[in-house]
C-alpha cells in the first residue's frame, strides 16, 4: 500500500529532519557570516551529551534543551575565538572543534551512559491525530521541537532578510571590508552569528538525545553534522529552502528503512547508502549553479582594524 | 641561571614523590582484561559481559581485572590489548565479534597470553572462541512471539547482517511458526550494531507496517525497546535480561547471556596452567543463557508452551533439521539434514516466512 509508505516516510521524514533542520539553520547563520563551521558536529555531541546529562539530573527535558542551547553557543564562542580573534584557519579549526567535541561530549556523557530519562514529552494535535490517515502513527503528535522547526525556520530568514542585524552579518559574509566601511564591526557580527548558530546547533543535538533516542551514546550523531553542512549547500544558504533539504534527507534516511521493512528486494547495503548518494546528486545538479553562489567572503579571514 | 632554577623544580617534585615509597602490593591471583566496544551501561551486551566478568571476579579472590570501554572494532584495538599485557594481564576478553582479527594478531604476538573470544570462529593454540548457541535459543522465544501477537506481524532490527545474526532471525521465525502458523516476521538492517537514532527510526517504521512484537540483534536494546512501549506495541529483549525494565507493560520475554560460569572455568584454566582452546557453544541448560522473566500480559499457558521448548532444547532437539525452505521457495536444509553449532555462521538467507532481503 502505497499510502503506508508515504505515511510511514513522511513520519520518518519529520522525526529524522528536526534535527538536520536546527543544525542546517545554525549553519546557515554562521556561513552567511562568512565563517565555515566544520565542527558542526562536535556542536551536535555537545547539545546531545549536555541535554541529556541535565535531563538525567534535572528530570526535566525542556531544560535539558535550554542547556544544551546554551553550551552550543558557549561552544561556538570559542570556536569564535580562534577564527575571528585569533585568525586562524577556518576549516582546520573546525575539524579541531569537531573533535573537540567529540571528546567534550564523551566526558560530560559519560557517567550518564544507560540512564533512563522520560525524554521530552509528545503534544497531540486535537483533531489532526485523530484522522484515520493519521491515527496509528507519529504524525501530529509531536515533541515542542518539532512543531517549532517551521516557526523556527522563518524566525531565521527574518533574522537574516529583514533586520539590519541579519543585513550587517550578510554583509560581513559577503564583503567584511565594506561592511567595516560602512561603520559595521565585522568581528562582533560574527561573533553574534556564531552564537546563535551555536544556540541552533546545541538544540539540534539535544533532540536526538532527549527526544528521538532518549539515550546518550558516544559519538550518537554519526555525521550528522557533516550531512547538515551539506545540506546548506543544497538550499543554497536560504533558512527557507534549508526546511526543504531537511525534509529530503530525513525523507531519504526514513524510506530506505521504511523500503526494507516492505520487504523491498533490495540489498540492505544499497538501501543504506541511499541518503548519501542523494546528497551527492543534489550537490552535483545544485552545487554549481551561478545563481546559488554562496557569500563572497566565505571561509576568508578578515585582517582589517578593529 | 634562569634554566637551573627550572631545573630544581622536578627534581624536587621527584624527592617529593620517592616520599611516598608505593606499598608493596600483594601479587594477585591472575589479571585479566577486557575491552568492550561500547558502554556498559547499556541494558545490552556489553553488560552482560560485564555481569559475567564481576561474577569471575567474585568467585576467584585475588582476581585483578583490567576494562576498556568504547574501544572500536579498529587496529586501536590492538593497542589498548597490548597496554593491558603490559600492565600484566594474563587472559583477555576481547568482547566484540569485530574485535576477533586484531585480538588474533595480538595473540600471536604473545602465545604466553590466552584469549577467548565471544561470537567469532577462530581458534588457535592460545585463541579460544565461544558463545551462547543463540540460534537455537530464539526458536522457544519465537514461540512467545507467535503467540502474543494480534498483528500476525513481527519486527526483528538486526545491527549486522553476519551469519549468526540471520540464523537468530531464522529460529525466531521457526519457532513463531511452529505456534502460529500466520505469523510473519519483518527484517530491517541498520549496518550498525549500535546507531541509537537509526534503530530508532527502524523501530518506528517497523510498528509503521503493523509489527505489534519487536525484537532485536543489536548490541543494546533499549532504543528499540523504548520505541516498542511508546507507541503501545510489545517486546523481546536480546543481549541482557535487565532491559525488560524499559518495558513494564509490553515486556513479552527474552533472551540474555550469562557469561560468569563459563569466564570463571576459564580464568581457573588459565591459573591451573590448563588452559584448553576451544569452539564452545553453550545454551540454556548448560547456564550459558537464560530466558527472561516473562512480563506481565504472558498468559500461563504461553509460559508454559515456551518452558516445554526450551526443555526440548535441552534434550537435543535442533529447530534446524530439514526440510526448511528460505523466504523464495528454494530448499536450504535438506530432508535428513541438520546443521549444527559449526554451520550456524553460514546462514546467508531467511527462512519461510520472514520479509526481508540477506544481501
Amino acid at each position: 500500500m502505497i499510502a503506508t509508505l508515504l505515511r510511514g516516510v513522511l513520519a520518518g521524514a519529520i522525526l529524522s529532519g528536526t534535527l538536520l533542520l536546527y543544525a542546517t539553520l545554525g549553519e546557515v547563520i554562521v556561513e552567511r557570516a562568512g565563517i565555515v563551521n566544520l565542527g558542526l558536529e562536535g556542536i551536535l555531541l555537545i547539545g546531545a551529551s549536555v541535554a541529556f546529562a541535565v535531563a538525567s539530573v534535572s528530570g526535566s527535558a525542556y531544560l535539558g534543551v535550554v542547556a544544551a542551547a546554551v553550551a552550543g553557543g558557549i561552544t561556538a564562542l570559542l570556536f569564535g575565538y580562534l577564527v575571528v580573534s585569533r585568525k586562524a584557519n577556518q576549516l582546520a579549526s573546525g575539524l579541531a572543534l569537531m573533535f573537540f567535541g567529540s571528546g567534550v561530549s564523551a566526558l560530560v556523557g559519560k557517567s550518564y551512559v544507560g540512564g533512563v530519562i522520560a525524554g521530552l514529552p509528545k503534544i497531540r494535535v486535537p483533531w489532526l491525530s485523530g484522522l484515520s490517515w493519521v491515527r496509528s502513527s507519529t504524525l501530529f503528535n509531536w515533541d515542542i521541537l518539532v512543531y517549532l522547526t517551521i516557526p523556527v525556520a522563518l524566525l531565521a530568514w527574518w533574522l537574516l532578510f529583514r533586520t539590519r542585524w541579519g543585513l550587517g552579518v550578510r554583509a560581513v559574509g559577503e564583503n567584511p571590508a565594506a561592511a567595516y566601511a560602512s561603520g559595521r564591526r565585522p568581528q562582533l557580527l560574527q561573533y553574534q552569528a556564531l552564537f546563535v548558530g551555536g544556540l541552533f546547533g546545541g538544540a539540534a543535538g539535544a533532540h536526538l538525545s532527549v527526544s528521538l533516542t532518549r539515550t546518550w551514546n558516544e559519538g550518537m550523531t554519526a555525521g550528522r553534522g557533516f550531512i547538515a553542512i551539506a545540506l546548506v549547500i543544497f538550499s543554497k544558504w536560504h533558512p527557507i529552502r534549508a526546511v526543504v533539504g531537511a525534509l529530503v534527507f530525513g525523507g531519504a534516511e526514513a524510506l530506505q528503512l521504511q523500503l526494507q521493512a516492505r520487504g523491498a528486494q533490495v540489498s540492505p547495503f544499497l538501501l543504506d547508502m541511499f541518503p548519501y548518494l542523494l546528497t551527492l546528486a543534489v550537490l552535483l545538479a545544485w552545487g554549481g549553479a551561478r545563481r546559488a553562489a554562496a557569500p563572497a567572503g566565505l571561509g576568508r579571514t578578515f585582517y582589517g582594524t578593529e | 641561571m634562569k634554566n637551573l632554577k627550572l631545573g630544581v623544580v622536578p627534581l624536587v617534585l621527584m624527592a617529593i614523590v620517592c616520599l611516598f615509597p608505593a606499598h608493596a602490593q600483594d601479587k594477585p591471583a591472575l589479571i585479566v582484561g577486557a575491552i568492550y566496544i561500547g558502554s556498559v551501561n547499556d541494558y545490552g551486551y556489553n553488560r552482560s559481559m560485564k555481569d559475567g566478568l564481576e561474577e569471575m571476579k567474585r568467585n576467584i579472590p585475588g582476581l585483578k581485572l583490567i576494562e576498556a570501554e568504547n574501544v572500536p572494532e579498529t587496529a586501536e584495538s590492538e593497542r589498548v590489548m597490548e597496554n593491558m599485557i603490559q600492565q600484566g594481564a594474563k587472559l583477555i576478553f576481547p568482547t566484540s565479534f569485530g574485535h576477533m582479527d586484531f585480538a588474533l594478531n595480538v595473540a600471536r604476538r604473545h602465545r604466553d597470553v590466552f584469549f577467548y573470544h565471544p561470537g567469532g570462529y577462530k581458534v588457535e593454540q592460545n585463541f579460544g572462541n565461544f558463545f551462547g548457541k543463540t540460534q537455537t535459543a530464539w526458536y522457544p522465544i519465537g514461540i512467545a512471539a507467535g503467540r502474543m501477537t494480534k498483528t500476525n506481524k513481527l519486527g526483528f532490527v538486526v545491527g549486522q547482517p553476519i551469519g549468526y545474526a540471520l540464523g537468530n532471525v531464522n529460529a525466531f521465525q521457526l519457532g513463531a511458526r511452529s505456534a502460529n502458523p500466520k505469523v510473519q516476521t519483518i527484517v530491517v538492517v541498520t549496518n550498525s550494531w549500535s546507531d541509537k537514532a537509526k534503530e530508532a527510526a527502524a523501530a518506528n517504521a517497523l510498528l509503521d507496517q503493523g509489527c505489534d512484537v519487536l525484537a532485536m540483534h543489536v548490541d543494546s536494546p533499549a532504543v528499540i525497546i523504548q520505541a516498542a512501549e511508546a507507541r503501545g506495541a510489545m517486546s523481546i529483549g536480546f543481549q541482557s535480561t535487565e532491559a525488560r525494565r524499559l518495558a513494564p507493560k509490553g515486556w513479552i520475554t527474552g533472551l540474555g547471556f550469562t557469561w560468569g560460569k563459563f569466564m570463571t572455568e576459564v580464568a581457573n584454566s588459565v591459573i591451573n596452567g590448563t588452559f584448553k582452546p576451544g569452539f564452545v557453544r553453550q545454551g540454556i541448560d548448560e547456564g550459558m543463557m537464560a530466558v527472561a522473566p516473562f512480563g506481565p500480559a504472558v498468559p500461563p499457558d504461553v509460559r508454559k508452551q515456551v518452558l516445554e521448548a526450551v526443555d526440548k532444547l535441552a534434550k537435543g532437539f535442533n529447530p534446524f533439521t530439514g526440510p526448511i525452505k528460505d523466504n523464495e521457495g528454494i530448499v536450504r536444509i535438506k530432508e535428513g539434514e541438520v546443521w549444527g553449532n559449526d554451520k550456524m555462521g553460514n546462514f546467508d538467507w531467511y527462512a519461510e516466512g520472514i520479509i526481508g532481503k540477506a544481501k
